[in-house]
């Protein structure tokens, strides 16, 4: 194996980026909670409920493949079921790769009312959360602050389809879900501010009940996107410096609601799905740095000849992005993915991706 | 009675349906009974073409999910009034398919949305639900010899539970038809499973299973 000699650290590769300046070569980042403990050969519970054995397999997970920290979190800090209320199981078995809501908070149009704001410090996952984000910040890396948007997690309140229809026949009920969910992530962010700095925080969001697989672009603009533009105010407010964003699944009919006027600070991080193209997403959002987009089934079921020419194919497009470009699997890793596939990325990025 | 009532009653389900207005529909179709209109007749002439322009609807992105799951719900709704009026012999079932959302797996919006639109083509259904072990479906293939099984998934993890819940169905019969469907299969991938076909969406599901059952006939 013969791979080419880094010219800079992770760290320095990022602050490249984000400072619009070239780095080495393209970093490459992976969503991959259950995929790290996997590798490592514990559990993808571990991944959750462990924050240590979560954390150190993602740092072996990371320097086996040659990865860069972005994004690394072991799931969601803040998760709608869970922190109101609601009740979630952890995975188990050979086909389980997420949390399992087994009761939500909100059944009726009379729950909505009833739902109270949970203490930041103590509810659903935080607390581990914590933990993990504290190994984070006491070994120099970014500490990740992870949470769904404000319409997901909203979403995730009532369950999607309850959700959905109340959209079209009570937005009213949205809109307190809606409020209430901003509510809480910004109240738990603070949380993180104030325990690590603002230096230290990178926020991340991902977005998957926005996707136009399940939504139209006319409720993007109406329930998603003000509540994106509102949580963007909060975090300028907050002094949030570094932001990123999984933008999940088919968006493109979201895309240029959102490019009309991005919410986020300069550069951001937009991880893309491959349903989107990238060079698409590199014209709609020339200022943000573009992550993303080798298809996941792929990664999983494909061959490692497959997966490279993906990247390959990736890279050239990635590399022509004004603000910058990060490869990585088009949503999160997943948990059964081959070696070699993962490995194939790697390759990939030190074939394709330096800058001379 | 005069036909043109007849057929301006049917359309009224039809626009109904399409305009997800419930309680219309049920209004529209317990008058149909009234005025003795047969209820196999307003199910698919009045229902069922209302699913059908929904479902056009859907592929022009007019319509999304919140206006599928209402206008299923309108549909269902027009259906809890007719279909015990429905004769025996009268029913003429299009198919018989067993459907669930893989072990491993909750996601459910698409699977229901997929039994919405067989219902309304008129098949006999075996709804299994979510988070479906593989050995259900096998047991449920077996209790109603179904021509066709659906198995749906959303995410690579439950996505490994097909190819053995495949090749469990078809050893218990070979002439089985699997079609399967969620955000990270793919035709291709369908085809490495050992599945018959593929859907994209809950809108050319039935058109799939369809063509399937008319290739093996």
């Amino acid at each position: 194996m013969h791979l080419r000699q880094d010219r800079l650290t992770a760290s320095e590769r990022m602050d490249a980026l984000f400072t619009y300046q070239k780095p080495d070569r393209v970093p490459l980042g992976a969503m991959s909670t259950g995929f790290n403990t996997r590798n490592a050969g514990h559990t993808v519970a571990d991944a959750y409920e462990d924050p240590e054995k979560s954390y150190s397999d993602m740092q072996w997970t990371t320097e086996q493949y040659g990865w860069d920290p972005i994004p690394q979190y072991a799931g969601h800090t803040v998760l709608g079921a869970w922190d109101f209320g609601g009740d979630v199981r952890m995975p188990k078995g050979e086909f389980e790769g997420a949390l399992v809501v087994t009761e939500k908070p909100v059944n009726s149009e009379d729950d909505v009312a009833k739902l109270e704001l949970p203490d930041p410090a103590t509810v659903g996952r935080i607390p581990l959360a914590m933990r993990f984000s504290k190994l984070q910040f006491e070994n120099n890396l970014p500490v990740y602050f992870f949470s769904r948007s404000p319409f997901t997690m909203a979403a995730n309140i009532c369950g999607i389809d309850l959700f959905l229809r109340w959209t079209m026949k009570k937005p009213k009920l949205c809109e307190a879900l809606l409020d209430i969910s901003l509510k809480h992530i910004i109240n738990a962010l603070t949380l993180w501010l104030e325990t690590f700095g603002t230096d230290r925080v990178f926020v991340w969001m991902s977005s998957p009940s926005e996707s136009n697989q399940l939504i139209s672009p006319r409720t993007f603009k109406k329930f998603a996107l003000p509540y994106h533009e509102a949580y963007h105010q909060r975090l300028r407010e907050l002094g949030v410096q570094r932001f990123g964003q999984h933008i999940c699944g088919e968006q493109n009919l979201n895309l240029p609601l959102f490019a009309e006027s991005p919410p986020w600070p300069h550069p951001s991080v937009l991880s893309f799905g491959h349903e989107v193209d990238l060079e698409a997403a590199a014209d709609f959002f020339p200022k943000d740095i573009i992550f993303g987009n080798i298809e996941p089934a792929v990664i999983q079921t494909g061959t490692p000849e497959q997966v490279y020419e993906l990247c390959r194919v990736a890279i050239e497009k990635g590399k022509k992005a004004p603000g910058g470009f990060i490869l990585g699997p088009g949503c999160g890793m997943p948990v059964n993915a081959p070696s070699a596939n993962v490995y194939a990325m790697t390759k990939a990025v030190h074939d394709f991706g330096f800058y001379e | 009675m005069k036909e043109v009532t007849k057929a301006e009653l049917l359309k009224e389900i039809h626009d109904s349906v399409v305009e997800f207005d419930e309680e219309k529909t049920t209004e529209l179709c317990e008058k149909a009974l009234e005025i003795g209109i047969p209820p196999y007749d307003a199910i698919m002439d009045g229902l069922a073409l209302g699913m059908d322009a929904v479902g056009s609807l859907y592929e022009q992105k007019e319509y999304f999910v919140p206006e599928l799951l209402l206008c299923s719900d309108a549909m269902y709704a027009g259906l809890d009034i007719l279909r015990p009026h429905v004769k025996v012999d009268e029913h003429q079932t299009a198919g018989k398919i067993v459907m669930g959302v893989v072990e491993g797996d909750i996601h459910d919006i698409g699977k229901s949305l997929v039994k919405t639109m067989f219902e309304a083509a008129g098949w006999d259904i075996c709804d299994l639900g979510k988070d479906v072990k593989l050995g259900k479906f096998v047991e449920a293939l077996k209790d109603t010899g179904a021509d066709v099984v659906a198995i749906s998934a959303l995410m690579t993890t439950s996505m490994m539970a097909m190819p053995k819940v495949i090749g469990m169905l078809k050893a218990e019969k070979p002439d089985v038809i699997v079609l399967v469907g969620g955000a990270p299969l793919t035709e291709d991938i369908a085809q490495q499973y050992g599945a018959d076909g593929y859907a994209k969406d809950a809108i050319s599901a039935v058109q799939v299973a369809k063509n399937l059952l008319k290739k093996a006939a």
